[in-house]
């Protein structure tokens, strides 16, 4: 009995893992907003994206525009809908160029600590004999959080938005490293894999190829996924101070500003809050849909 | 058992080598120069280099390296750039204050987390397990800061119902437990969220395992059905987790710390790398990472002991 379960259990796994392009699948879309929290998510996505990079244009005036004649205004006053900061900058200017410096920094991270643990993890799933050496570092990155590695490097290059990004890129390497070696490792094991280097594919082709495209879908919705975590931490960071200086407009930083002010002009704290807050709601909804949708297997 | 406890301590020991050298190195990586900052900034060229000498930054970065871990090995982490304090006196009387904090945090976040996810896996589909849910995707989505300015806006200056700066004292006192309690319900916040997602997860798991069903076959009631073989086997995952989680806490105890002004490590380390006090900042790290390693290490072991068939393996 206890010998027939792991081959039953393995089986559909292998199956499941078929090497279909995903996202070419068709349906996709529709699969993904048949959810309406996934639908909202998707367009909640969208709307801020195209508010961040569009920030210069919808912006009313220069986020570094201040004037102290309306320091601390409400929201609801004169020009101003949701109020001034402690400068008297308009906050909707500050709040759009904020939630740019934001996901750029997110982006960033997503991308190097993506791609770097995106290689380490081919690199394990296609040499065994790395594969022991690689995930034990992997596991040791795994056990420090992002919070200790910003402490570290901020002390080391100073606050700022690079010490902040790379902190963020290395948390990101160890996770990405072992979603793509599960899901390479699977594809490793498919007959196509083997007919090509039956041919005499070279390494670098193989993976670049074969191997890569086939793990698309499951680096795709774990990065969606990751980059919601990554803003949460990002911004952490910005409000302990070790990230965005001022007067660069970050959410985070934002905050953290506004938290002097917590008790009689609180939306300066408030409002970039609970803009994070839905920045991460977004990201975490969209990627739990596209994980259903594209990869279920990642489902915890 | 103890075959595996050796084989974890011995995993560490490589961990805890490689953060000391990535400390040390970090460290000779920052621009300050550590001789001119101690001379002073009227110091000549020749105090300087006297003051050099006499720290041992003239010699081989491998001796510095030594050098280091011989003072490490008699807790001698340097001076504060500052106060002129010794590193290792002001972490004497910050880790204290931190670790009460987890613990607070802990208490009440882990067993309201694990009653959530039971009920909300045994009430499958119904409202409450919606609800559970929902309010679990925005723990784990809420910024902690954020949590923290609501508790101090609303509990601590509107309400007047609780402190929200510094500590009172001790926890077995009233001021002491008055005083960690929001800071706590903050930073246990985050934690909520994931306990009772995973515990939900683990329990319907349990719920429709064979000896599950042999138990209500056999004619017991629900409450020993859930508590007795459900729950306790659905633990197992929940503690790994719970392990994992308080590593991540005491990273976002470096916030909460910060908001609440609460006289922690965290608050320490953030402090010092703001005022480029480098040996401070680089004992506290070093004091967190090492806080890190333990608890790992601590969790890896509980897990053994709960699992039988990790001791078996």
């Amino acid at each position: 009995m206890s010998a027939t379960v792991p081959d039953s259990a393995a089986a559909p796994v292998i199956e499941t893992a078929a090497p279909t392009p995903a996202p070419a699948r068709p349906g996709l879309w529709r699969r993904l907003l048949r959810e309406p929290g996934t639908a909202l998510a998707a367009l909640a996505v969208l709307l801020l994206v195209g508010a961040a990079l569009l920030a210069p244009l919808l912006a009313p005036t220069d986020p570094y525009d201040n004037d102290l004649a309306r320091a601390l205004q409400p929201p609801g006053s004169p020009g101003l809908p949701l109020g001034a900061d402690s400068q008297g900058r308009n906050l909707i200017t500050r709040l759009l160029y904020g939630l740019r410096t934001s996901l750029s920094m997110g982006l960033a991270a997503v991308l190097l600590g993506g791609g770097t643990g995106a290689a380490i993890g081919f690199a394990a799933a296609y040499w065994p004999r790395l594969d022991g050496l690689l995930m034990r570092l992997m596991d040791v990155m795994l056990s420090f959080p992002a919070i200790l590695f910003g402490l570290a490097l901020a002390a080391v290059f100073g606050p700022g938005v690079p010490a902040v990004v790379l902190a963020l890129s290395v948390a990101t390497v160890p996770l990405m490293a072992r979603i793509v070696r599960g899901s390479a490792l699977v594809v490793m094991r498919q007959d196509y894999i083997e007919a090509a280097r039956a041919m005499g594919m070279s390494d670098a082709r193989l993976i670049l190829r074969h191997l890569a495209p086939n793990c698309l879908s499951s680096i795709f919705v774990f990065a969606t996924l990751r980059f919601g975590q990554v803003i949460l931490l990002g911004s952490a960071l910005s409000f302990l101070g070790l990230g965005a200086q001022p007067p660069e407009a970050e959410l985070g930083a934002m905050a953290s500003e506004g938290r002097n002010f917590l008790f009689f002009a609180p939306h300066i704290a408030i409002i970039p809050s609970v803009l994070i807050f839905a920045v991460v709601l977004a990201f975490n909804i969209l990627g739990d849909g596209l994980r259903d949708a594209l990869d279920p297997r990642l489902r915890i | 058992m103890a075959r595996h406890a050796a084989q974890r301590l011995l995993l560490a020991v490589p961990v805890l080598f490689g953060v000391l050298l990535l400390g040390f190195l970090l460290m000779q990586v920052v621009p300050t120069d550590p001789a001119t900052v101690r001379a002073g900034p009227t110091a000549t060229p020749e105090v300087i280099a006297a003051i050099r000498t006499d720290l041992g930054l003239d010699r081989p970065l491998w001796e510095q390296f030594g050098r280091y871990l011989w003072r490490l090995a008699q807790g001698d982490l340097g001076v504060s750039i500052i106060n002129n304090v010794a590193v290792t006196q002001e972490l004497g009387a910050t880790a204290g204050p931190t670790l009460e904090l987890m613990l607070a945090s802990l208490f009440w976040s882990i067993p309201l987390g694990i009653l959530l996810g039971t009920l909300a896996a045994y009430w499958r589909g119904s409202v409450f397990d919606r609800a559970v849910m929902a309010f679990a995707v925005a723990c784990a989505t809420v910024p902690v800061f954020f949590l923290a300015l609501l508790l101090i806006w609303f509990v601590g200056f509107k309400w007047q119902l609780l402190p929200f700066t510094g500590r009172g004292g001790p926890l077995w006192t009233l001021d002491g437990l008055k005083a960690v309690a929001l800071p706590a319900l903050a930073l246990g916040g985050t934690l909520i969220g994931p306990v009772a997602r995973m515990t939900r997860t683990a329990v319907l798991d349990v719920l429709g395992a064979d000896h599950v069903r042999t138990a209500r076959a056999k004619g017991l009631g629900e409450r020993a059905v859930v508590l007795h073989h459900a729950l306790r086997n659905a633990l197992i995952p929940v503690v790994t987790l719970i392990g994992l989680q308080i590593g991540f806490l005491l990273g976002g105890a470096v916030v909460t710390e910060t908001v609440f002004s609460w006289p922690g490590v965290g608050r320490l380390a953030v402090g010092a790398i703001l005022s480029s006090d480098f040996p401070m900042a680089q004992g506290t790290i070093l004091v967190l990472s090492l806080g890190f390693i333990l608890v790992n290490l601590s969790v890896d072991m509980i897990y053994v002991a709960l699992d039988p068939r990790v001791r078996a393996a």
